[in-house]
């Protein structure tokens, strides 16, 4: 910002690494624009059925649920209340995270900060999302009421005023290009193809169909934007005892970290090239991994971009390249399937987003692979994998999990 | 489990809502002075930043702010975009007539940039740094929307 007096430092929290908690199953469902063949409650037993059978487990097993979700979206008060027996609930505790795109993610982490408290041996962590029952546009239009109602409503005009100043930074020799963000939408798409539960499949999709696709706010192009979709996805959590116990394979947890910042989209000086509470996150979830070059330690990335440019933003963010470098990533290949680090081999956001469900799918994603269980989307030999979460502009998860025991 | 061919009954609901927010001192002031022209920034004791909108509090450095400072209505284009879709205004219900420009505005005297409308939907004439000044509804309410847009000064 312009005041020398302004620093741009965020107050910084201290993690401790948690005591080891692990992934010992997951599941989601097939994700649409329209689930109409089941009701709320049947889309959540859909995943949560899913998990508990790839966890070889049963609905006694589990000590507490907690749920992801954004109840506007779904036309209904309280989902979680009409859904709980969906995942099992009755009798136990259950419990809800809603932080905009980070629900699913911050989720995931409320799990194994519970499942590592000596609290809870397992716990079932569901996001679900069933957009086309709810009013997504009318929930995202309830922004403060006396400062920016009117222009702020809808994610996309704010998406698109951040992402002008990211583009705008490329002759400065920063930022990306247009291109640069219709190969992510590429790429994210095509290896949608390859996942059986995304919704939007594009095999043979272009860069110059993105470039010719409708323009819905300078810059951002129709297949820049992720979908709307109903889905859900869930994983099981257990203590690092019952995991060990079962002498199976699991995806154990290295590092988790969640972030907020403030509020306004103003409030921050180009927040989307500034990303400033995803790098703190990231520095964290790092750190309690031990991850110090991430294009080298990690195997995989199930990151959510909600829109291409995004994606190009969070390279950066997450240390996959230095700053000013994403495009030369995506240009190079860096993060396609058969790139150095693949980014997003499920489709991404871009592909699938019921968005309380969006961020526990980066974690299903992020752990199947480790498991060698993403059949025609697996990147071979997998042992390190990321997941992120994004929410609103002020939220930001950062996962880190390995197939090996911390 | 239903057959593929058995047809669901699906239930539409119609309904119109209303909501009455407190603004806050911060907010209060800070519409009282929009209603005579006149923009205030509520400015942080500890890192200087001057905050628009008015908060009761500094989330970087966790203090109370008190102290208020006059600001310009003119300003610093600092992020644009031309929205193309019909969407909902959150102050009425109904969608805004399209396509329109919006922009991040850095009015001197703040450190934080304003999100609002531009008089222009033509992205040649929008760019970063440009120069830009509120235009005013005739009558006041003590609004947000009392600026109706920013238009790029000549």
């Amino acid at each position: 910002m312009t005041s020398k007096m302004t620093p741009e430092t965020t107050p910084e929290t201290t993690s401790r690494a948690m005591t080891p908690v692990a992934i010992i199953g997951s599941g989601q469902t097939n994700h649409a624009k329209e689930r109409s063949d089941v009701s709320q409650p049947e889309l959540v037993r859909e995943a949560v059925d899913a998990a508990l059978q790839d966890a070889e487990i049963l609905p006694e097993d589990i000590d507490a649920v907690i749920f992801s979700n954004m109840e506007l979206f779904e036309g209904r008060a309280f989902p979680e209340l009409w859904v709980a027996e969906g995942a099992y609930g009755n009798g136990k505790p259950v419990f809800k995270v809603a932080t905009g795109g980070t629900s699913g993610t911050s989720a995931c982490i409320a799990g194994f900060h519970q499942a590592g408290s000596g609290i809870f041996d397992t716990v079932l962590v569901v996001g679900f999302e069933k957009h086309s029952e709810g009013h997504t546009q009318t929930g995202m239009a309830l922004v403060d009421p006396f400062w920016d109602r009117s222009v702020a409503s809808g994610a996309l005009g704010n998406f698109a005023l951040s992402i002008s100043q990211y583009v705008s930074e490329y002759m400065a020799g920063r930022g990306v290009t247009e291109e640069h963000a219709a190969q992510v939408a590429v790429k994210a798409r095509r290896n949608a193809a390859n996942n059986p539960h995304a919704h939007l499949q594009m095999p043979d999709l272009t860069v110059d169909e993105v470039l010719a696709s409708r323009m819905l706010a300078e810059p951002l192009h129709l297949l820049d934007m992720c979908p709307q979709s109903d889905g859900a996805a869930a994983i099981v959590v257990a203590s690092r005892d019952t995991a060990r116990k079962r002498g199976k394979a699991a995806a154990w947890v290295h590092g988790a970290a969640t972030r907020h910042d403030q509020p306004y989209l103003g409030d921050l000086d180009r927040r989307l090239v500034t990303t400033r509470a995803q790098r703190s996150a990231a520095a964290s979830a790092y750190a309690q991994a031990g991850i110090t070059k991430p294009l080298r330690d990690l195997d995989v990335a199930e990151i959510y971009e909600p829109a291409t440019y995004a994606e190009l933003a969070w390279y950066e963010a997450l240390g996959f390249c230095e700053d000013g470098q994403a495009g030369r990533l995506i240009d190079d290949g860096i993060t396609q399937m058969d790139g150095e680090l693949p980014v997003n081999p499920s489709g991404g956001v871009l592909s699938t987003n019921p968005v309380g469900a969006s961020g526990v799918i980066r974690v299903v994603e992020a752990s199947t692979q480790l498991l060698g269980r993403a059949e025609r989307r697996q990147v071979d030999g997998a042992r390190t994998a990321l997941a992120t979460g994004y929410g609103v502009y002020a939220w930001s998860d950062v996962i880190v999990l390995r197939s090996e025991m911390p | 489990m239903n057959s593929p061919t058995s047809e669901f009954v699906h239930t539409t609901i119609e309904l119109d809502m209303s909501w009455r927010y407190a603004s806050g001192d911060e907010m209060e002031r800070f519409l009282n002075g929009i209603a005579q022209r006149l923009i205030e920034a509520i400015r942080c004791p500890q890192c200087g930043r001057r905050y628009l909108p008015p908060r009761p509090f500094c989330g970087r450095c966790r203090v109370r702010m008190t102290e208020w400072v006059p600001v310009a209505d003119t300003g610093t284009l600092v992020a644009w975009t031309v929205v193309h879709l019909p969407i909902i205004d959150g102050r009425t219900g109904e969608p805004r007539p399209f396509p329109y420009g919006m922009g991040l505005i850095q009015l001197d005297g703040a450190d934080t940039a304003l999100n609002h409308y531009m008089a222009t939907a033509d992205p040649e004439l929008l760019t970063i740094g440009a120069r830009v000044q509120a235009v005013w509804r005739d009558e006041l309410e003590g609004a947000m929307d009392d600026i109706m847009h920013f238009e790029v000064m000549p």
